[in-house]
């Protein structure tokens, strides 16, 4: 492991323990009241959601175009993250839904792109794991209509008639709304660090132990 | 001992005057409103939303459900990867044993 990974990982755990403390201070939303306090963990995993699918569909791209197995790896390191932090986005959303807009799931844009999107990177992940040789290719191009989903994610609640908050919540925030959102944001893209780095280096030995096994076999 | 006993009345009668009238001064700010006497009860089909769902365990759900998903994630990469770095220094040595 890198010299930076321990005290990288270090910082986002002692932050993870610190962010309760940091969320309980946070004021209260004049509507929504205490569970608009969700939102601390829930964007976050969103944004690292998106990130996630960015991040497997570029080193897709890079892996089809280059062959370099090292993209592979990246690719399929963040599309399991992927499929963790939209796993997060999609449970903490609806519990927040539940009491603001009194009902755990709407179909809007947002939502549905956001679930078809953490359905392809399922598919990408069943792909990669039976898919049998080969299938990295077409895994790699799958990842791409992950990809081209973010924007789409993205803007829809700008363009489309929803009741999600709109961008513009963010940039509006007040300090004491924005400190805790922001503290947890950088808690959450350390994490996102710490998890790819990990499972690349997973990725990283497994490619070993299997060059070792062909090795013995040719033997 | 009357004269007196009038005196002690008036004092008690202006005291309790003034009393109720500084009382009823300051009730509208010191005292909160009392309720209105309900003479019927008009049904309702659905609470109002504030009192139909309780927010906290719909907040704590979401933070123990991040955490806990979190933390089992961590523990299986870290086993994996425990498992992949054994296998790993399992084939070294055999084929170090194999080259001796």
């Amino acid at each position: 492991m890198p010299k930076w990974f321990t005290p990288v990982a270090f910082i986002c755990a002692a932050m993870f323990a610190f962010s309760p403390l940091v969320i309980a201070n946070a004021d209260y939303e004049s509507t929504m009241g205490l569970v608009q306090k969700i939102f601390y963990y829930h964007m976050p995993s969103a944004w690292m959601f998106l990130i996630a699918a960015m991040v497997c569909g570029v080193a897709s791209i890079r892996y089809l175009v280059t062959g370099d197995l090292r993209h592979d790896r990246t690719a399929l390191a963040a599309g399991e993250l992927l499929v963790v932090f939209g796993l997060l986005t999609l449970v903490t959303g609806p519990l927040w839904a539940r009491k603001a807009w009194g009902t755990f799931w709407i179909w809007d844009a947002r939502t549905t792109a956001s679930l078809v999107s953490w359905m392809i990177g399922c598919a990408y992940l069943i792909l990669r794991r039976y898919g049998g040789p080969g299938s990295e290719k077409l895994a790699a191009a799958l990842a791409l209509f992950g990809m081209a989903n973010v924007p789409f994610i993205y803007i829809s609640v700008n363009y489309w008639r929803t009741i999600h908050p709109a961008t513009s919540v963010v940039p509006k925030l007040p300090f004491t709304m924005g400190f805790p959102l922001w503290f947890c944001v950088i808690t959450f893209v350390l994490l996102f660090i710490v998890l790819m780095k990990l499972r690349v280096r997973l990725e990283e030995q497994q490619t070993r132990v299997d060059a070792l096994y062909l090795a013995m076999d040719e033997r | 001992m009357t004269k007196m006993l009038k005196r002690w009345c008036a004092v008690v009668l202006l005291m309790i005057l003034s009393g109720a009238a500084s009382g009823a001064a300051q009730q509208p700010t010191s005292q909160p409103a009392q309720p209105t006497q309900q003479n019927e009860f008009i049904p309702i089909d659905q609470l109002p939303p504030q009192e139909q769902l309780p927010a906290a365990p719909l907040l704590i759900g979401a933070y123990v459900f991040v955490l806990a998903v979190l933390f089992v994630y961590v523990f299986s990469v870290a086993r994996r990867l425990t498992n992949v770095q054994r296998e790993l220094d399992r084939l070294d040595t055999t084929i170090k044993q194999g080259r001796a």
